[in-house]
């Protein structure tokens, strides 16, 4: 039925019975005796029937609403009826709260039946007392179908209120039984208060391996191992007092005996007069393993970070430690607590910002990996830093890993490795520089045995001039050697011009492979100037120049030198027609003691330690060859050099 | 007939100082600026000796050593190795293909005379 409807026919059906009952207490044969009062009830009557019509249409289907109505209305009935002093003859009233309560079973046939019954007890009382022929009569035999017509219409009203909540319910049940039996997790539903089981869902049976037909019946508590019953009482107690409640620290027993971590939920549900406990269990058994897996992975992680012997450390992009190794907290002599939060300039560098050449900004502002070689806050120590991110699933930075390794004496033994090698270098050198010594020394000495045997002045005079040249050139030499020997000994960084130490490096190498049918090419074109050290320059030089050369022995040929300036960096190339490299030992030729010139001719550290060198000033070489066609080196130095 | 000596080397001055001694010790001398010059005489004339530095231009003299001893015309002819190479390995290669002296740079009047001694008998 419509709200409207409902609301319209209860307005309708006052209003007939204010008028009837308004006429019978006014006009009827048995005439109130206290008229003021019997007016009042009119007007509340009246007044109670406009008002209920501003109310909303809702109201009307609510039962709440509906029957203290129903007792008012009864209420000013009997009151109107008492007031007219025949209460022996107005007893209908009974009959009439008999019908009101009736309407309460919302059963409608009985309600019908008790209706009809009523009214003919009633018919049949007022016949027995003769006042269906006593001149009101009429006025009495009216109240007979007028009972009857207020039962069917009470009646029909409850009747189709009470349908709807039915109906309601039977869909909400419904809809709950679909939840209920399509759940993922294991549903018990226990009857309040005995905790008894009255339904469990199909995924319940699964997950305990028990049918329905099982469990039905059955107390809670024997789910439980005996030695967690305890646990069980005192949960499902803390349940009864709340209404509902939690627990993932029991076990229940599953039907093949083995016992299952679960993870209890509880609640109290009302449905309809009944109040149950919904208990939810899900099988924690997975998430147990998975846990433990988590925790073990972590402790794995955390020993492999403490185990490493370099520093450690998380950090949040601003800098704020994170997490620390052991290796830290030893280094610094200091507290995991301590570190944690501090910045990671305060803490390990002793400096109010961040370190110039800090990677962990690179890394944060690129998300990749950055390194860079630092000073250390010890006085004439390097450290290696590198720094990888975490990123979240979003890709974005949550913090960074920094890893500190201290270089110093990795640096000191390359720095030695380096000299050493320069000293093997300039002994080549030197002995080539020898041989081209020995030329003008032979031309000295027999120049000067003939002079002094010699009795023609004219003709000594010319062998004389002869020595002379010959000693000028030793000089030369040895004034190129000295030269050479000098800027190798420069061990600061100055600004040093490429070009000019190539071109140092190459007479060098001429002057000690003199003979050598290498025609050399320079191509040389202005460059900026970077910041070396001039000696580590003229070592690559010498060492690829030199290499050049003898990769031409005896064959010769073109040797190509070029500087070009490119956007960032120099160019330098060393170019020869050489023998070139075999293909198979062209990314060996950096590793140190690899060489495949005979004993005495090389250390095999040459290009190790040029490889070593353009690496520290942040160059890159690389390396192209033929064989039998030849070998071009290039080397790029950047041009800008963030110095620390 | 006075014996004739081909002296090779890349240095003026060595071949003029050489050629003063070598004149007044009544041989005939004719020179040499490199490799393929020396072999070149080799071919056109006989040396009764031959005096040959390494390190020269083009040919190098220990291309023609190796020339003039697997020769079979010339492989008697003595020869006396003259260089700045003074070292161990390098007079051991010198012997090996044939050289008959091996005389390093620099050198005095008396070392000279004794290799010719050596070589060629008494002048």
């Amino acid at each position: 039925m419509e709200e409207e409807d409902r609301k319209k026919i209860i307005l309708m059906l006052r209003w007939t019975a204010i008028i009837v009952t308004s006429y019978l207490m006014l006009f009827g044969r048995g005439r109130v005796t206290n008229l003021h009062l019997s007016y009042l009830l009119i007007l509340i009557y009246l007044l109670s029937n406009v008002s209920l019509s501003f109310f909303p249409k809702t109201w009307f289907s609510n039962l709440k609403l509906f029957y203290p109505l129903v007792l008012f209305d009864t209420g000013i009935v009997s009151f109107g009826m008492y007031l007219s002093e025949k209460m022996t003859t107005d007893f209908y009233i009974v009959f009439f709260l008999i019908i009101i309560f009736a309407s309460v079973s919302r059963n409608f046939k009985l309600l019908m039946v008790i209706g009809g019954i009523t009214a003919l007890l009633y018919g049949g009382l007022l016949y027995s007392w003769g006042l269906l022929t006593k001149e009101e009569g009429s006025s009495y035999t009216l109240r007979i179908p007028f009972i009857f017509i207020m039962t069917a219409f009470y009646g029909y009203i409850v009747q189709t209120l009470t349908r709807e909540k039915r109906q309601e319910l039977t869909i909400s049940e419904d809809k709950y039984r679909g939840l209920f039996e399509n759940a993922n997790e294991g549903i018990i539903l226990l009857k309040n208060p005995q905790y008894q089981i009255v339904d469990v869902n199909r995924e319940m049976e699964k997950v305990t391996g028990y049918i329905k037909g099982e469990l039905i019946q059955k107390d809670v508590f024997s789910l439980f191992p005996p030695e967690e019953m305890e646990k069980a009482i005192d949960y499902f107690k803390e349940v009864a007092e709340i209404g509902e409640g939690r627990t993932d620290s029991l076990s229940f027993m599953k039907k093949d005996g083995l016992s299952m971590e679960v993870d209890l939920s509880t609640k109290r549900i009302d449905l309809g007069d009944e109040s149950f406990y919904q208990t939810i269990f899900r099988d924690l058994t997975e998430q147990r393993k998975l846990e433990k897996k988590i925790r073990q992975s972590k402790r794995n992680l955390e020993a492999i970070f403490d185990g490493i012997r370099d520093q450690l450390s998380i950090q949040a992009p601003d800098y704020r430690i994170l997490r620390v190794n052991r290796a830290v907290v030893e280094k610094y002599q200091t507290t995991f607590e301590k570190l944690i939060n501090q910045k990671c300039y305060e803490a390990y560098f002793k400096r109010s910002q961040p370190c110039e050449k800090c990677p962990v900004s690179v890394t944060i502002e690129t998300k990749q990996p950055a390194t860079s070689t630092m000073k250390g806050p010890e006085e004439n120590t390097t450290l290696q830093v590198f720094s990888y991110p975490i990123l979240d699933e979003k890709g974005n930075v949550l913090s960074a890993i920094e890893y500190v390794q201290d270089i110093t004496e990795e640096q000191r033994l390359q720095e030695q490795l380096i000299q050493s090698e320069k000293l093997a270098g300039i002994g080549i050198l030197a002995s080539g520089v020898a041989h081209e010594i020995n030329n003008p020394l032979s031309g000295i000495i027999g120049m000067a045995e003939i002079a002094l045997e010699e009795e023609d002045a004219t003709k000594s005079e010319s062998y004389l001039k002869d020595i002379l040249n010959c000693a000028q050139r030793i000089s030369g030499i040895v004034n190129a050697l000295r030269s050479y020997s000098r800027a190798a000994k420069k061990e600061e960084l100055s600004l040093v011009d490429l070009n000019e130490v190539l071109e140092e490096s190459l007479k060098m190498v001429r002057l000690a492979n003199k003979k050598a049918p290498v025609e050399v090419i320079k191509r040389f074109q202005p460059i900026e100037k970077i910041e070396a050290n001039t000696g580590e320059i003229q070592q690559v030089f010498t060492n690829l120049v030199t290499n050049a050369f003898q990769a031409m022995d005896g064959k010769g040929g073109e040797l190509v030198l070029s500087t070009q300036p490119l956007k960032d960096s120099i160019e330098v190339k060393v170019s020869d027609q050489g023998m070139g490299i075999p293909q198979k030992y062209l990314n060996r030729i950096f590793d140190p003691f690899y060489t495949t010139k005979k004993p005495g001719e090389g250390t095999g550290l040459g290009l190790n330690i040029v490889y070593r060198i353009v690496t520290k000033y942040e160059g890159t070489i690389d390396v192209e060859s033929k064989e039998q066609v030849g070998t071009t080196f290039t080397i790029k130095f950047p041009t800008r050099r963030v110095e620390s | 007939m006075s014996r004739k000596i081909l002296i090779v080397d890349d240095e003026e001055v060595i071949r003029k100082f050489l050629r003063i001694h070598l004149t007044k010790l009544g041989y005939e001398v004719k020179e040499a600026a490199d490799g393929e010059q020396a072999i070149e005489q080799i071919g056109r004339d006989d040396f009764d000796l031959l005096i040959c530095d390494i390190l020269m231009p083009r040919k190098d003299g220990w291309e023609v050593i190796k020339e003039v001893k697997s020769d079979p015309k010339t492989k008697d002819m003595p020869v006396i190795v003259l260089t700045a190479k003074n070292e161990d390995t390098d007079m051991f290669k010198g012997y090996d293909l044939g050289a008959n002296y091996y005389m390093t740079k620099p050198f005095t009047k008396a070392q000279l005379l004794y290799g010719l001694q050596l070589m060629l008998g008494k002048a």
